[in-house]
């Protein structure tokens, strides 16, 4: 089969992918009822003629396949809808709360990704060696170690006791930090980003390690050893590139997780991101964007995980495509 | 006189019944360090469980401190471990936490199990259509936003319950979370059933069960579900130690049981006062941790005991 045959066939798949999601999601939050009925279960007192008029205007008085053409028909052409709660577009909302989500998730897993390295082949040069075992165990023990357990440490250390860093936000409330929009943002970022780090670096580590182990008893590492090429060059020449390719398809799996987890990270830092967003959308029933949010979450896990597969072909050729 | 005794003791010991898959596998768990931590580990949370009305200083619900200690008192004699914002002491709830923590992991993965054993064990026994339907259904779960979704669902499902005979059930809130996360939480086991379920399937002692006229039902259940085991018991242990985990970020954030203890919600209500009283939020946390250690070092020493060759 042809790479680009390949691809299409994968396209195609996470294009039902998504409409399955699409459906799950709308089907789930739908079962749990009306929507405006639940909306007036923490709302009493509101009269019959704005309950009809509302269940006009979502359309509530059609049948759900009707509802949920007009809403998947609507999110193909990029309309999230508008927030019950806000009354702004979702779409707008998303984009700039998930920025916010991007700022800490990229440097995290980027910066996780070089540490892992560094420390995977520290350990796999040195195997069953104390250094070996060192990193096995404070990996191992890392990730155990539940994210908002890792936050609430650096901000009691680091915040409250060193008072080094800001314990909540992005932003300064009022003047920024020695007076530079950027450098305050930045200053801001270290604690979100060292615990998103923290546990994306146990995890790799422990995944890179292993790849490495095993490749460095394959034969051609044999024979850049025989022929002579220091070490260095055979580890990072030759087995690396070999030890990153699992590497590559769980990246798309932390990913997801980091971003199914954001409300929790989010959540310890007060950070003003897509999961923030979120958990204060089902606080207030506000429908349009616990949809939105799920569906763009859902998006992105499905590019990822069909760009992860497409680059895996591209890097590895030994890959059967069928 | 001393090499005799020991070739007779050899002897003996040929003709004894040879040792079963548990057997070797308990005698290979045993030497491994890390997994005798994570037992050790795991039996402390479940003593402490099981005796949880006998070692908690204080009764569930005491609220007593208030008047003496005042709520957010730090670590005493009379509060190890300080008390909380509402007056509680905090050893109580964190003891009282375990029962219910345990509770969660179970549950889900006895949900998770059955529709992984169903699901995963057809797809990897009936094999061809059947497996590909199952396995893209396995795909497509394992992209799912699950965490994400079940907020919503547990949130929602909070709110339309009121005013109807669902409301009466007891620890109604946890109960959905545990069947939602058990819900969400088979893919991985559906997946290892059906690799064992396929390897197994075509070895020679099946197809010997089959030629003496075993049912299909007995050559499942009896001959190869037990032989899956123990790669299924390192998924199930991992998952429920991700359960627990789960239970915890939902309380966390505030939509967890009201009525039940949770280490999570101990975390929920007392969050926002880490500056002030940082023993409320680092106690649950810790056992928390341990709980979820203990679960991940006990899986991995299960891993190590029951598939030596991968190291």
């Amino acid at each position: 089969m042809l790479v680009t045959q390949f691809i299409i066939r994968r396209l195609v798949f996470s294009i039902f992918l998504l409409f399955g999601v699409s459906v799950i999601v709308f089907a789930l939050v739908n079962a749990v009822g009306n929507p405006i009925e639940i909306l007036l279960a923490e709302r009493p007192g509101i009269s019959q003629q704005a309950i009809d008029q509302m269940t006009a205007y979502y359309g509530l008085d059609q049948p759900a396949t009707t509802r949920y053409l007009m809403w998947a028909g609507n999110l193909l052409q990029g309309d999230f809808g508008t927030s019950i709660i806000y009354n702004q577009p979702v779409w707008q909302m998303m984009t700039s709360w998930g920025l916010e989500t991007l700022k800490i998730q990229v440097p995290g897993i980027l910066i996780a990704l070089a540490l892992a390295t560094a420390m995977a082949v520290t350990a796999a040069m040195r195997q069953y060696s104390r250094v070996d075992f060192g990193v096995m165990a404070s990996a191992m023990l890392g990730q155990s170690l539940p994210g908002f357990f890792v936050g609430i440490l650096l901000i009691l250390i680091f915040s409250y006791w060193l008072g080094i860093f800001p314990s909540y936000g992005a932003y300064s409330m009022r003047s920024p930090l020695w007076g530079s929009h950027l450098l305050d943002a930045l200053w801001h970022m270290v604690l979100p980003v060292a615990m998103l780090t923290f546990f994306n670096t146990a995890a790799l580590t422990l995944l890179m390690r292993s790849n490495l182990v095993d490749i460095l008893r394959h034969d051609f590492v044999t024979a850049a050893r025989a022929s002579g090429l220091p070490e260095r060059r055979i580890i990072y020449g030759h087995a690396l590139r070999n030890a990153l390719i699992p590497v590559l398809t769980y990246l798309s799996l932390l990913f997801g997780l980091m971003l199914g987890t954001a409300p929790v990270t989010e959540t310890v830092f007060t950070w003003p991101g897509v999961g923030y967003l979120y958990i204060n959308a089902i606080q207030q029933l506000d429908y349009p964007v616990i949809l939105g949010v799920t569906m763009a979450i859902a998006v992105m896990l499905v590019v990822v995980t069909l760009l992860t597969d497409i680059a895996y072909v591209l890097i590895d050729p030994r890959i059967r495509l069928d | 006189m001393a090499s005799i005794d020991h070739i007779s003791a050899a002897g003996t010991a040929r003709t004894d019944k040879p040792r079963g898959m548990w057997a070797q596998g308990w005698a290979r768990f045993r030497r491994n360090r890390t997994g005798m931590l994570g037992l050790g580990l795991v039996s402390f949370v479940v003593l402490v469980a099981i005796l949880s009305p006998l070692i908690a200083p204080y009764a569930a619900n005491d609220q007593s401190a208030m008047m003496n200690f005042g709520s957010r008192s730090g670590p005493s004699l009379a509060h190890p471990f300080g008390t909380d914002r509402m007056g509680y002491d905090v050893l109580t709830r964190i003891v009282y936490g375990a029962p219910t923590a345990l509770a969660v992991g179970l549950g889900t993965m006895l949900v998770a199990s059955v529709l992984g054993l169903l699901i995963g064990g057809i797809s990897g026994y009936v094999g061809g259509w059947a497996d590909e339907v199952m396995m893209r259904l396995t795909e497509f779960f394992l992209v799912l936003p699950v965490f994400v979704v079940i907020l919503a669902v547990v949130r929602l499902f909070g709110v339309i319950v009121v005013g109807t005979p669902l409301e009466d059930i007891p620890y109604l809130n946890l109960t959905t979370i545990v069947l939602l996360l058990g819900l969400f939480g088979w893919p991985p086991i559906a997946r290892i059933a059906r690799a064992e379920f396929m390897r197994l399937k075509s070895m020679e002692f099946v197809e010997a069960a089959r030629c003496i006229g075993a049912t299909r039902s007995d050559i499942l259940l009896r001959h190869i579900l037990p032989n899956a085991m123990p790669s299924l018991v390192v998924v199930i242990a991992l998952g429920i130690g991700s359960a627990i985990l789960s239970e915890a970020m939902v309380s966390f954030l505030g939509f967890g049981d009201p009525e039940a203890i949770s280490w999570g919600q101990l975390l929920y209500f007392n969050y926002a006062q880490l500056k002030v009283s940082p023993w409320a939020s680092i106690a649950p946390s810790t056992a928390i941790f341990i709980t979820v250690l203990g679960f991940n070092l006990l899986a991995d020493g299960l891993s190590d005991a029951f598939n030596p060759r991968v190291k």
